[in-house]
């Protein structure tokens, strides 16, 4: 039985029509064999459109459809739907794009009609060698994985926990709260990080429905969405969390010293630590490669003075397996050591400083108990922020950190607080980019202050008579400065974590050309990855402040929320088959198969699909020398008429371009 | 070549990547030679070798594969297996007069969309340079 | 694994001789078949048999200068999946190479089987083995065209040419074999050496408790081979790539082609149980076949040849072993193997790749890594 397509041209207002003579293409799909209707429509995507297709399914008995508008990116599901609604298949229609492939970007209209004929023509040739498919439900794991405990993956553990579900929350850290848990003061509300920040870590340590797993990562995930497998390595931390009490005793005997990492290395810390007495879990861990009983078998001090016998040296690192329906990957940012950037002295001069470290400074539970003094003991009398250290940098990271402008107004405003008012504080600056609720009143607030501005990236930071000089122009007033000060701070640009390639290998996700976690949609998919299941929560996303990292991880929540209380997931049809009276066996689409959806059956001496964990990605298919393996609405058939009607080849070249005149005034056909 | 030659060309791209790009370059309104016409993909790990030979038999002049960058890949490799079959492919066609540059592999990213326009314009160009394919005038093919 | 047994010949014939070491192999206990070309009937072409009485040996002819079909096929058959008894395959080097190629793809196993490998003096076609039997008795013929010493090609004898694809082939000796017998150099009225090439071979051969041979020059002898029959091979690419430079020259070339497919039925390295373009999805529409025609005002049938031939090359090229048995399928006598191995000597140079070297070869698209051909993308942008 021969086929009956519709056709339908869009007009998309004047965005298609204005450049294609939508009447013609619709004239000439008309002539293309098995096309039983064509028509060109003001909007397609409006309800007056889909009525349209779904009525003529109906009156004109069509069994398949073509859709000529705007990117399928855009609305192919809505023209599935569409012919769903009508009684068809959703696989049976091709959706073409003849907006941004042709009426946007060709200049001549009769060129661009032209073009849009062979696109029709292309669409309809293949949507005849389509055939019905039909999408499965899977059953979803109603527990839920959350990678890396700081803020984001806090919160979104406990948007989880609250709706009832077990998370499984993996911190590679000793204790959670991540680079929250550093600062002291947070913008534009200088409220006290650990004010607000403790009260939601201590409520994961107590929540039911949270599994918290410190000191510990994930090494290995295989399955699909709804239906994960996750390794977890929990590395020993020689103390039994089951009996610590978090006395603390053991850390002030322990005779070894080391550089605290959360302090940024601006103190040190013992063998056996914790990151701060707020610490959640408030259990210490104990550093292998320091500690004198686990490189040397001598001290062993800690579990003398241990009250409860928590301490044993013997603990080795185990794997725990867990079944989860879906990952919220929380792993955060790295700050940039800005060593390489030598001009400015970091690591040279003693009172350069990351702007984590000047964090720490003015932490009260810091290496200074929060006063900002200089090495010597001293406050300093005056300041050098340096904005945009490794951000909005070709050498470094091309993007703005987002974070740094408002970061840096709440040092100036720290300083001129807890140093004196008369101390000056210099901003060197790009752009002052102050754009979130509050932020440009506290920008004024800052001015107000008394806080200098000086727009321009500093050439350099040099040591002139026992003080530093900021040496670089001030672009406003077109003239070099040089500016004497006691203390310089980095705004470090943030970076994508430093383990994140390994763990978007382990995930199966992608990175970005900035090394951040690449989402599916950078405006309507921020949360989502390309690996169904696996949601991103906060800076591993892209650099981010508080409350954004906070509303993106309530969202990684609900999408994970709304997987596990569906309970049920749909698998797109568009897989990979391999017709088992064709294959060979030779295994070879196996190993190029990154999903590892391809099993042997040795019985019959085939490969087999498992259509769960397949994606359709065609790494078989693009292989398979005898065609075996093909990609269902991709396969050979479907691309070699694709091909044929692009080219031209079914039929008459089409008329000389028609008159542009036309194109303005389109008609039905 | 005659200068009234105007190439056909089909270029087979990756949904995530090349064909976003191409999305972008026209909602920011990029301008291109129409020559070029898009064969949406899944990833450019799916194109067989056998899509290019017979675009190339059928009427094109040229064949562009492309996707997304390395590392950048939604299937996280389609893309370098994509790269072997077109290598193989540049040593197998050329022994034919089927020239080197009638097959052409590149990377362009879903942001790209700048490169996307510019790599179509310069292909376009670069094969209207080298005249019509052979097999446009073989009946026997 | 430096042993070299000697096989005495008796009464001028190394054609029995080698049928006393197939025998000797036999009958330990640990080899239950030998697959080997064996006369069949008086006066036709040795088919590869698989013996398992070694009385039956007496019609094998391993150094018959016929080579109806790559046998690595065959060898495939015997050992797909679970293969139960361990059997000897005497096989040319060409053979021996294909049955590596298919073994990288799941097509046989190496685990149960005992390649014996022969050094190859070459073969002719099918249809010029008839000739150079000339009604003679396929044994007498076999001594006369070896000769009294192993290893010069005699390009004339019988009054017919070996066949281009072994006049080209720079592979007279095996590898990959457990035990070869080393024909070239060797005075085949006294004696043959037998060289154990693996652990297996050389637990074989010390039970067949034969005496040691020294050396008896057969590296000298392989290296001329290999020189002449390079000198030829490069001539055969160079007069090959000079009438196919162009689409319309290879068109020309496989002018004669009907579409059969016989080629790749015969190449040991087309492993498809069917191939592509015998599926449907070839299977083109009568309204297609109009369509295609109008657009020329002409169209040759059946179609797709060229395309099925460019397929080929990109399916096989780096797989192809140069035996040959592409041409001698061809019903239409096109010189194949001289395309396929001209197309193969640059595909598989560009992948660095030989095909049949070793099993730790992968093929090459069925691996890939992700810093390496960068110049086969383009930057237009």
């Amino acid at each position: 039985m021969a086929n009956r397509i519709g056709v339908y041209i869009c007009h998309c207002g004047s965005n298609i029509a204005g450049k294609v003579d939508c009447a013609g293409v619709a004239r000439f799909a008309s002539g293309i064999k098995d096309v039983a209707v064509a028509r060109d429509y003001q909007f397609m995507c409006s309800d007056p459109g889909q009525e349209m297709i779904i009525r003529d399914i109906r009156e004109h008995g069509l069994n398949r459809v073509v859709v000529a508008s705007c990117s399928p990116r855009l609305h192919e599901k809505t023209f599935q739907k569409a012919c769903a609604r009508g009684g068809l298949n959703p696989y049976l229609m091709q959706h073409c794009c003849i907006r941004e492939h042709c009426s946007w970007t060709t200049a001549d209209p009769g060129e661009a009609t032209a073009k849009a004929r062979h696109i029709v023509e292309a669409a309809v040739d293949r949507v005849g060698h389509h055939g019905e498919l039909f999408s499965r439900e899977v059953d979803v794991l109603p527990d839920v994985m959350v990678v890396g405990a700081g803020i984001a993956g806090i919160q979104a553990s406990l948007d989880i926990a609250k709706s009832g579900h077990q998370v499984h929350l993996v911190e590679k850290s000793p204790s959670i709260g991540g680079h929250m848990a550093q600062f002291d003061k947070t913008f534009p509300t200088l409220d006290c990080a650990a004010c607000i920040s403790t009260p939601k870590m201590v409520a994961v340590s107590q929540e039911p429905n949270i599994h918290l797993m410190t000191w510990s990562e994930v090494v290995d995930v295989s399955g699909f969405v709804g239906n994960y497998t996750v390794t977890v390595l929990r590395k020993p931390r020689y103390v039994n969390e089951d009996i610590c009490t978090g006395c603390g005793a053991c850390l002030e005997k322990c005779p070894t010293k080391t550089l605290s990492e959360f302090n940024e290395g601006l103190s040190e810390r013992r063998a056996i630590y914790r990151n701060s007495p707020q610490a959640v879990p408030s259990t210490p861990v104990i550093d292998a490669s320091v500690c004198k009983k686990i490189t040397k078998d001598k001290c062993g001090i800690c579990q003398k003075v241990c009250p409860t016998g928590a301490i044993d040296y013997t603990m080795r690192e185990r794997r725990e397996v867990y079944h989860v329906g879906s990952i919220v990957l929380a792993t955060g940012y790295d700050a940039m050591d800005p060593t390489p950037l030598r001009e400015y002295g970091f690591g040279r001069f003693p009172e350069v400083y990351t702007a984590l470290q000047f964090e720490r400074l003015n932490n009260a539970v810091g290496p200074t108990g929060g006063k900002i003094v200089m090495k010597n003991g001293e406050k300093p009398k005056s300041v050098g922020i340096i904005h945009c250290v490794g951000s909005r940098d070709r050498n470094y990271h091309e993007y703005c950190s987002r974070t740094c402008c408002m970061y840096a107004l709440k040092f100036d405003h720290l300083i001129k607080d807890k140093v004196g008012h008369d101390t000056r504080v210099y901003n060197f600056y790009i752009d002052m980019r102050c754009f979130g609720k509050g932020y440009e009143e506290f920008f004024r607030r800052v001015q107000e202050e008394g806080v200098t501005f000086i727009r321009g990236r500093p050439a350099e930071v040099v040591e002139e008579d026992g003080k530093l000089v900021v040496v670089g122009e001030d672009t406003l007033l077109g003239m070099n400065v040089r500016v004497p000060v006691d203390m310089v701070i980095l705004c470090t640009a943030m970076e994508p974590g430093r383990g994140a390639t390994e763990v978007a290998r382990v995930f199966g996700i992608a990175q970005g050309q900035d090394g951040f976690f690449l989402e599916e949609h950078p405006k309507l998919g921020p949360v989502s990855t390309a690996t169904d299941g696996v949601f991103l929560a906060g800076t591993c996303q892209g650099p981010k402040d508080i409350p954004d990292a906070v509303a993106h991880a309530s969202g990684g929540a609900a999408q994970a929320i709304a997987l596990a209380a569906r309970g049920k997931v749909s698998i797109s049809p568009t897989t990979s088959w391999i017709d088992p009276d064709v294959c060979i066996g030779c295994k070879v689409c196996i190993n190029l198969c990154p999903y590892s959806a391809i099993e042997f059956d040795e019985r019959r001496n085939v490969s087999v699909i498992n259509e769960a964990m397949c994606k359709g990605c065609g790494s078989c298919a693009g292989y398979c020398p005898s065609g075996a393996a093909q990609i269902k609405h991709f396969n050979q058939t479907q691309l070699f008429n694709e091909i044929d009607g692009m080219l031209g080849m079914m039929f008459e070249p089409p008329p000389p371009a028609s008159d542009p005149q036309a194109a303005d005034q389109p008609g039905e056909a | 070549m005659s200068s009234e030659f105007e190439p056909t060309i089909l270029a087979f791209v990756c949904n995530w990547c090349t064909y976003t790009a191409a999305d972008l370059a026209g909602t920011s309104r990029m301008v291109q030679q129409p020559n070029l016409r898009l064969v949406r993909v899944m990833c450019t790990g799916m194109v067989d070798p056998k899509y290019i030979v017979k675009s190339l038999l059928s009427g094109a002049d040229g064949v562009l594969v492309s996707g997304c960058h390395p590392g950048d890949c939604h299937y996280i490799n389609g893309n370098y297996k994509a790269r072997r079959r077109v290598k193989l492919l540049n040593e197998i066609l050329p022994q034919f007069g089927i020239e080197r540059e009638r097959v052409k592999l590149t990377w362009v990213g879903a942001s790209e969309g700048n490169e996307f326009a510019a790599t179509v314009n310069g292909f376009i160009n670069e094969i209207r340079e080298l005249g019509p394919m052979e097999a446009r005038s073989m009946a026997v093919v | 694994m430096a042993t070299t047994a000697k096989l005495q010949v008796e009464n001028n014939n190394p054609v029995v001789a080698i049928q006393g070491l197939l025998r000797g192999l036999l009958e330990n206990e640990s080899i239950g078949g030998v697959l080997v070309p064996v006369h069949h009937f008086g006066k036709s072409m040795p088919m590869p048999t698989l013996v398992t009485d070694p009385d039956q040996l007496s019609g094998a002819d391993p150094l018959a200068p016929a080579f109806p079909m790559n046998s690595a096929k065959l060898l495939s058959r015997l050992t797909r999946g679970q293969t139960g008894e361990r059997i000897a395959a005497v096989l040319r080097p060409c053979e021996i190479r294909a049955f590596v190629e298919l073994v990288k793809l799941n097509q046989g196993s190496l685990d149960d089987v005992v390649i014996v490998g022969v050094d190859c003096m070459g073969a002719y076609k099918n249809t010029d083995y008839r000739t150079f039997l000339a009604g003679r008795d396929p044994f007498e013929a076999t001594l006369a065209f070896h000769g009294d010493h192993g290893g010069t090609d005699k390009p004339d004898a019988g009054g017919v040419e070996l066949s281009a694809a072994c006049k080209s082939c720079e592979h007279p000796s095996p590898a990959n074999a457990d035990l070869i017998v080393g024909l070239a150099g060797a005075d085949l009225r006294d004696a043959l050496p037998v060289l154990a090439d693996s652990a297996r071979g050389e637990a074989l051969l010390n039970a067949l408790g034969l005496p040691a041979m020294g050396e008896n020059g057969r590296a000298k002898t392989l290296e001329a081979l290999v020189k002449v029959r390079t000198e030829h091979r490069d001539a055969m690419i160079e007069a090959t790539r000079a009438v196919t430079g162009t689409l319309t020259d290879l068109s020309e070339y496989l002018s004669a082609c009907v579409n059969c497919y016989n080629c790749r039925v015969a190449c040991p390295v087309c492993y498809c149980k069917e191939c592509v373009f015998n599926t449907d999805v070839f299977e083109h529409k009568p309204w297609q076949y109009m369509g295609w025609a109008k657009r020329k005002g002409s169209l040759k049938m059946p179609t797709d040849t060229i395309f099925y031939h460019l397929t080929r090359m990109a399916h096989m090229s780096m797989a192809c072993v140069g035996c040959g048995q592409c041409s001698n399928a061809c019903p239409n006598d096109i010189p194949v193997m001289e395309l396929f191995r001209t197309v193969a000597a640059r595909t598989q140079e560009s992948f660095g790749y030989v095909p049949g070297r070793s099993l730790d070869e992968p093929p090459p698209l069925s691996v890939f890594k992700e810093d390496e051909f960068q110049e086969t993308v383009s930057h237009m942008a």
